[in-house]
C-alpha cells in the first residue's frame, strides 16, 4: 500500500496585486512503505508548499492528499497522529529543556504523562541527546537543536516522516549524524519524504527522487532511472539538463 | 486524552514557559514591588518637602511706593503681634484651635508704578504685588479699604504668597470689625445672621475608590500584554508554531490553554500590584496621608477589588490573545496592542468619572461596566444582584467571542506562514471558500457585537420608560428583521456559507412539527409555575411588575392581528433564525450537542435583558435548541415559539379565556406583585406537564442526514488504526 499519495495537488496564493500565483501546479506522486522519497528543486520550486500540503498545515486549492489512507483535508486529526514533521528552521521553546519539550509534545500526541516521560528517555538515549537533555533549548548549538527537533518529530513514533531540508545549515558532522538517524528510521520501516537542495545527499539517501520545477514534477524515479533517461551521470547535470530542456520546449510552444 | 487533560497539559507548559522568562518576572513582580513604594512614597515626600520649603522661603511682595510699603509692613507686623498674643492666651486657657504661624520671612520692594509691579510679577522676580487705593484707615466705620493683589495663579509661589497675604488682611479685617462693633455697642453676632458648617459624609475609601479601579485595570492590562504577545505572535516568530500545528490537538484547545495562562498571569500581576499598594499604604506611612483625607483601606475591600478584577482579566486576556493572534511578529503585535489599550482605557475613563452610574447602557458597555461595578462595591453603594449578573454575563459573552476569534485566526495558514499571502486576504471575498456551516468564531463574534447594539437599541426605544410601550413594540418589530436576520444573512452570504444549511431552513418531519405544536401549546404551564416559584422565593422586582402592566395596557389597546404579529410572529421568526439558526449552527461546527444547545440558550436568555425572566427564557431556549438539533430544521421551534408567544399575548388580551379552563385570573386591582403569580390548578399542571413530556419524547428521534457534522473534538477520540 502506498503510504503517501498526492493527487493533482494545486495551491494558489493571492498576490498583492490581486492576482493568484500557483506555487504547486497539479502535482501527483506516490510513496511506498519503507521508502525515502526526495523532493528536489531550486528555491521557489514549491517544495516547502508541497510538504505543507501533505501535512495538512495548508489546505490545497484543489486536489487531495492521503497519508496511510487518511484524507488530509477531511481527516486532519488522524493524519496528525501518524505524522512526524520537521523543518530546518523549526524553533524550539527556548525556556524549556530538551527533555521537557519532548514530554510536552508526547502529551500533545495524546500520551499519558508516564508514557511521554518514558518515550522522551528512549529518544534521548537513542539520539544521543543525554549530554544536553536538561539544558534549556535556548542554550543549544544548531546541530544539537536539530537533533532535538528530530526527536520531537519522532516522539509519537509516527509511520510517516516529512522533513523539509533537515540538514540545512548544519556542519559536516551534524549533517552525517542527522542523515544516519533518517536512514535508521527508514530501516525501521518508516516512510520518509524529504526535500533538499543538496543533490549528493539526495543521491545517497533517496530511493526515489522527484524533480520539482515551477510547482510541477519534471522527472521522477530512482537515480539509475534518471541517469538513463537523461544520459547524464551526476544528479546536478541531470537537473540542469531537464530544466533547460523544459525551458526550450516552453520557448518553442509559445 | 480528554479535553480537560489536553488543556491542562498546554496550560502547564505555557505557564512554566512564561514564568521562566525574565521579562515576565520583571514586569510582574519587580515593577509593582519597586514601583509603588517608589512612586507613592517618593511623590508624597516630594510634595511635603516642597510645601515645607515654601513656608520657609521668603515671601517677596512688590508695592508701588515706600508709603504703601510701610502700610503693608505695619499690617503684617500688627497681625504677627496679634497672632502671638492669641497664642499666649490659648496656652493659658489650654484651648486648642489651630493658629497659623505669623509671617516672619518676607521682603517688601517698592517699584514705582503698577506697570512695573505687574512686569516683575510676570517675570517672577517678585511673588505678588499689592496696591492700596488709599492710606489704610481702620478705625472709621465709613471706610472700606480697597486692596488689589497682582499675582500669577499658575505660579505655585505666587499662589502661596497671595494666600498668606490675603489671610493676613482677612484676620486684620476681622479684628477691625470686632473693634468697630464694640465701639458702636453692637453684639458680636451683629453681622453674622448665619453660620454654616459642613459635615463630610463621603465614604472613607472614596478617593482611592475612584482612582484605584482605573490604576488596577491598567496594571492588569499591562500584565496581560506581554504573555499574550509571547504566546501567540512570539510562538510564530520563533518558528515553534508549525510543529505545534502538526500535533493532533484542536487549535481551540491550544488557544484556550494559552488564554488561561494569560488570564492567570494578568490576575497574578493584578494581585501583586494590589498587594504592593496595600503594603505601601500600611507600612510606608502612607496611611497617615490617607487619614488626613479621611480614608482607610480595609483588607476586605482589597479582596473585593481582586474579585472584580477576575472577570476583567478574563475579558482583557481574551481580547489580547485575539488581537495578538493576528500578528506574525512581536513588533506587529505590539502595534496592534496599543489601540486596544486605548480602546479599553476610554470606557474605563468614562466609568471613572464621578457622575457615571451603573445603569442603562453602561450595564452592557464592556470594561466600563466592570469599572463601575468595582467602584460601587468599593464605595459600599447598593449594588443589585441583577446588575452583577448582567455585568458578569455580558463580560462572559464578550470573552467567549474573543477566544473563539483567536482560535479561528491562530490556525489560519495566512497567519501561520508569512509567505502564504497577506492577512487582508482573510476578508477578501474572492479568496473565501464556500462552507456548509458558519464557524463558531463568526457566529459568536456577530452575536457578541449584536448584544450591546441590541441593548442600546432597546434602551433608546424605551428611553428609560418614557416612550409608550406600543411604540417600543413597533420599533422592536421593525428592527428585529434587520439586526437578527438581514445582518447574519449578509455575513453568511459574504463568507460564502450555505445560508439554507446555516439557518437550518428545511422541511422537518411531521413528527418533529407535531412536537413543536404540542410544546408550543403546553410550554406556558411549566414556565408559569416556575415564575410563581421564583416569585415566592426571590420576590418580584417592581420594575418587572410595572413593565408587565404597561405592556398589558399597550397590548389591549392594539388590534389583535397587530398583537400577534408584534409579539408572536416577528420574535418567533427573527429569534429562531438568529439563535437556533445562525448561532446554533456556528456552535454545532465545533462543539458537541449539549454544550452547543446550552450555550445558545444562555445567550438567548442574556438577550432578553430582564434577569427575572432569565431562567424561563433559558429553559425555553434549551427546548427550542433541542427541537432544532433533533429535527435539523428551525421550523418546529419556530412553530413552538409562535404558539407560546401567542398564548401569552392572548391571555393578556382576553383575560376571561383562562378562567374557562379553571385558571384563576388576577383582577386588575390586585395585579400587584402577589396577584400576578398564582399557582395553576392541579389538573392544568398535570395536563400541561404531560403534553410537554409527550412533545419532548416525540422530538427525541433524530433525522438521518448530513446536518450534524462530526465535531473536531470527537475526531480525536476515534479509534487508532493499525498499520
Amino acid at each position: 500500500m502506498d503510504m503517501v499519495v498526492a493527487e493533482q495537488l494545486v495551491k494558489e496564493f493571492p498576490t498583492p496585486k490581486g492576482g493568484l500565483k500557483r506555487a504547486v501546479d497539479g502535482l501527483s506522486f506516490r510513496v511506498g512503505k519503507g521508502q525515502i522519497y526526495g523532493l528536489l528543486g531550486p528555491n521557489g520550486a514549491g517544495k516547502t508548499t508541497t510538504l505543507r500540503l501533505l501535512s495538512g498545515l495548508m489546505a490545497p486549492t484543489s486536489g487531495s492528499a492521503y497519508l496511510a489512507g487518511y484524507n488530509v483535508a477531511s481527516e486532519p486529526h488522524q493524519v496528525k497522529r501518524i505524522l512526524g514533521f520537521l523543518t530546518a528552521n523549526t524553533g524550539l521553546y527556548q525556556r524549556l529543556s530538551a527533555r521537557e519539550l519532548l514530554i510536552y509534545f508526547g502529551q500533545l500526541h495524546l500520551m499519558s504523562a508516564e508514557r511521554a516521560k518514558q518515550r522522551a528517555d528512549e529518544l534521548i538515549h537513542w539520539l544521543g541527546i543525554s549530554e544536553f537533555a536538561n539544558l534549556r533549548c535556548g542554550a543549544l548549538s544548531t546541530g544539537q537543536k536539530q537533533r532535538v527537533n528530530i526527536a520531537r518529530a519522532l516522539v509519537a513514533d509516527p509511520p510517516i516522516l516529512i522533513m523539509d531540508e533537515p540538514t540545512l545549515g548544519l556542519d559536516v558532522l551534524s549533517n552525517r549524524v542527522i542523515l544516519e538517524y533518517i536512514r535508521r528510521e527508514r530501516d525501521a520501516g518508516k516512510t520518509i519524504i524529504l526535500s533538499t537542495h543538496y543533490l549528493d545527499e539526495a543521491e545517497d539517501m533517496c530511493d526515489t527522487i522527484g524533480l520539482l520545477h515551477d510547482g510541477r514534477l519534471i522527472a521522477e524515479g530512482d537515480i539509475q532511472h534518471l541517469r538513463e533517461t537523461s544520459g547524464e551521470e551526476r544528479l546536478s547535470s541531470i537537473f540542469l539538463k531537464l530544466i533547460h530542456a523544459r525551458e526550450q520546449v516552453e520557448a518553442l510552444v509559445s | 486524552m480528554s479535553l480537560r487533560h489536553r488543556i491542562r497539559t498546554i496550560y502547564r507548559k505555557e505557564l512554566i514557559d512564561i514564568l521562566r522568562d525574565r521579562r515576565t518576572l520583571t514586569a510582574m513582580i519587580l515593577v509593582p514591588i519597586v514601583l509603588y513604594p517608589l512612586l507613592l512614597l517618593g511623590s508624597i515626600q516630594a510634595v511635603s518637602y516642597q510645601t515645607e520649603k515654601f513656608t520657609e522661603e521668603e515671601v517677596v511682595i512688590g508695592v508701588i511706593n515706600d508709603a504703601q510699603g510701610q502700610s503693608l509692613d505695619r499690617l503684617i507686623r500688627a497681625d504677627a503681634a496679634a497672632l502671638r498674643r492669641e497664642k499666649e492666651q490659648q496656652d493659658a486657657t489650654a484651648e486648642n484651635t489651630e493658629l497659623p504661624p505669623p509671617l516672619e520671612k518676607y521682603a517688601i520692594k517698592s517699584l514705582g508704578s503698577i506697570h512695573d509691579l505687574e512686569a516683575r510679577v510676570r517675570d517672577r522676580s517678585i511673588h505678588i504685588g499689592v496696591a492700596f487705593e488709599r492710606d489704610v484707615v481702620l478705625d472709621s466705620p465709613e471706610v472700606t479699604n480697597h486692596i488689589t493683589v497682582h499675582g500669577d495663579k499658575e505660579d505655585i509661589r505666587s499662589h502661596h504668597a497671595r494666600r498668606v497675604v490675603e489671610e493676613i488682611i482677612r484676620r486684620t479685617a476681622d479684628r477691625a470689625r470686632g473693634e468697630r462693633k464694640a465701639q458702636a455697642g453692637l453684639p458680636a453676632t451683629f453681622d453674622q445672621p448665619f453660620s454654616i458648617s459642613f459635615v463630610d459624609l463621603s465614604a472613607p475609601e472614596s478617593i482611592l475608590g475612584q482612582v484605584l479601579p482605573l490604576i488596577l485595570i491598567l496594571m492588569t492590562m499591562t500584565g496581560a500584554i506581554y504573555p499574550a504577545i509571547d504566546l501567540t505572535a512570539g510562538e510564530r516568530e520563533r518558528g515553534t508554531l508549525e510543529s505545534l500545528m502538526v500535533c493532533p490537538v484542536p487549535v481551540i484547545d491550544l488557544i484556550v490553554g494559552k488564554f488561561l495562562v494569560v488570564t492567570t498571569v494578568a490576575i497574578m500581576g493584578a494581585a501583586l500590584n494590589l498587594g504592593s499598594v496595600a503594603a505601601t499604604v500600611y507600612f510606608g506611612g502612607f496611611d497617615q496621608v490617607i487619614a488626613q483625607t479621611g480614608g482607610k483601606m480595609p483588607i476586605g475591600t482589597m479582596v473585593l477589588i481582586l474579585l472584580c478584577l477576575i472577570p476583567f482579566a478574563v475579558l482583557v486576556s481574551a481580547v489580547m490573545i485575539a488581537v495578538c493572534s493576528y500578528a506574525r511578529t512581536f513588533k506587529e503585535a505590539q502595534n496592534y496592542v496599543m489601540p486596544v489599550f486605548l480602546a479599553v482605557l476610554i470606557p474605563g475613563g468614562i466609568a471613572a468619572l464621578p457622575a457615571t452610574r451603573l445603569e442603562g447602557m453602561m450595564l452592557a458597555m464592556p470594561v466600563a461596566n466592570m469599572v463601575l461595578l468595582a467602584r460601587d462595591l468599593l464605595l459600599g453603594a447598593a449594588v443589585s444582584p441583577v446588575n452583577v449578573i448582567m455585568v458578569l454575563l455580558s463580560t462572559t459573552l464578550y470573552a467567549a467571542a474573543a477566544v473563539a476569534i483567536a482560535a479561528n485566526i491562530f490556525g489560519r495558514e495566512s497567519v501561520v506562514f508569512a509567505d502564504a499571502g497577506s492577512l487582508k486576504g482573510t476578508f477578501e471575498r474572492r479568496l473565501i471558500r464556500p462552507t456548509k456551516l458558519p464557524s463558531v468564531s463568526m457566529s459568536l463574534f456577530v452575536v457578541a457585537m449584536m448584544f450591546p447594539a441590541w441593548f442600546f437599541v432597546q434602551a433608546s426605544l424605551s428611553d428609560g420608560g418614557r416612550n409608550a410601550a406600543a411604540d417600543v413594540l413597533h420599533g422592536t418589530a421593525r428592527l428585529m428583521p434587520v439586526m437578527f436576520v438581514a445582518l447574519p444573512v449578509f455575513i453568511l452570504w459574504y463568507w460564502k456559507v450555505d445560508v439554507r444549511n446555516a439557518l437550518a431552513l428545511r422541511m422537518p418531519s411531521g413528527r418533529h412539527l407535531l412536537a413543536g405544536v404540542i410544546l408550543g401549546v403546553a410550554a406556558w404551564v411549566p414556565a408559569h409555575e416556575w415564575n410563581v416559584l421564583q416569585a415566592r422565593w426571590l420576590g418580584v422586582p417592581e420594575a418587572v411588575v410595572k413593565s408587565a402592566e404597561q405592556m398589558a395596557e399597550a397590548i389591549r389597546a392594539l388590534p389583535i392581528g397587530t398583537v400577534i404579529v408584534l409579539i408572536a410572529l416577528m420574535p418567533a421568526v427573527c429569534e429562531e433564525l438568529l439563535f437556533r439558526g445562525f448561532l446554533l449552527s456556528g456552535l454545532k461546527a465545533s462543539t458537541r450537542k449539549w454544550p452547543a444547545i446550552l450555550a445558545s440558550a444562555a445567550i438567548f436568555g442574556v438577550f432578553h435583558f430582564f434577569v427575572f425572566k432569565f431562567p424561563v427564557t433559558v429553559g425555553l431556549g434549551v427546548v427550542l435548541g433541542y427541537l432544532c438539533w433533533q429535527s435539523g430544521s428551525i421550523l418546529p421551534g419556530l412553530v413552538m415559539h409562535l404558539l407560546h408567544n401567542s398564548i401569552s399575548a392572548l391571555s393578556v388580551v382576553y383575560p376571561e379565556w383562562p378562567t374557562r379552563i379553571g385558571v384563576p385570573v388576577p383582577q386588575p386591582d390586585e395585579a400587584a406583585a402577589s396577584g400576578l403569580f398564582v399557582h395553576l390548578p392541579l389538573h392544568v399542571i398535570a395536563i400541561g406537564s404531560a403534553m410537554c413530556v409527550i412533545g419532548w419524547l416525540l422530538a427525541t428521534r433524530t433525522v438521518d442526514g448530513p446536518t450534524v457534522p462530526r465535531g473536531v473534538i470527537r475526531a480525536a477520540t476515534v479509534r487508532e488504526r493499525a498499520f
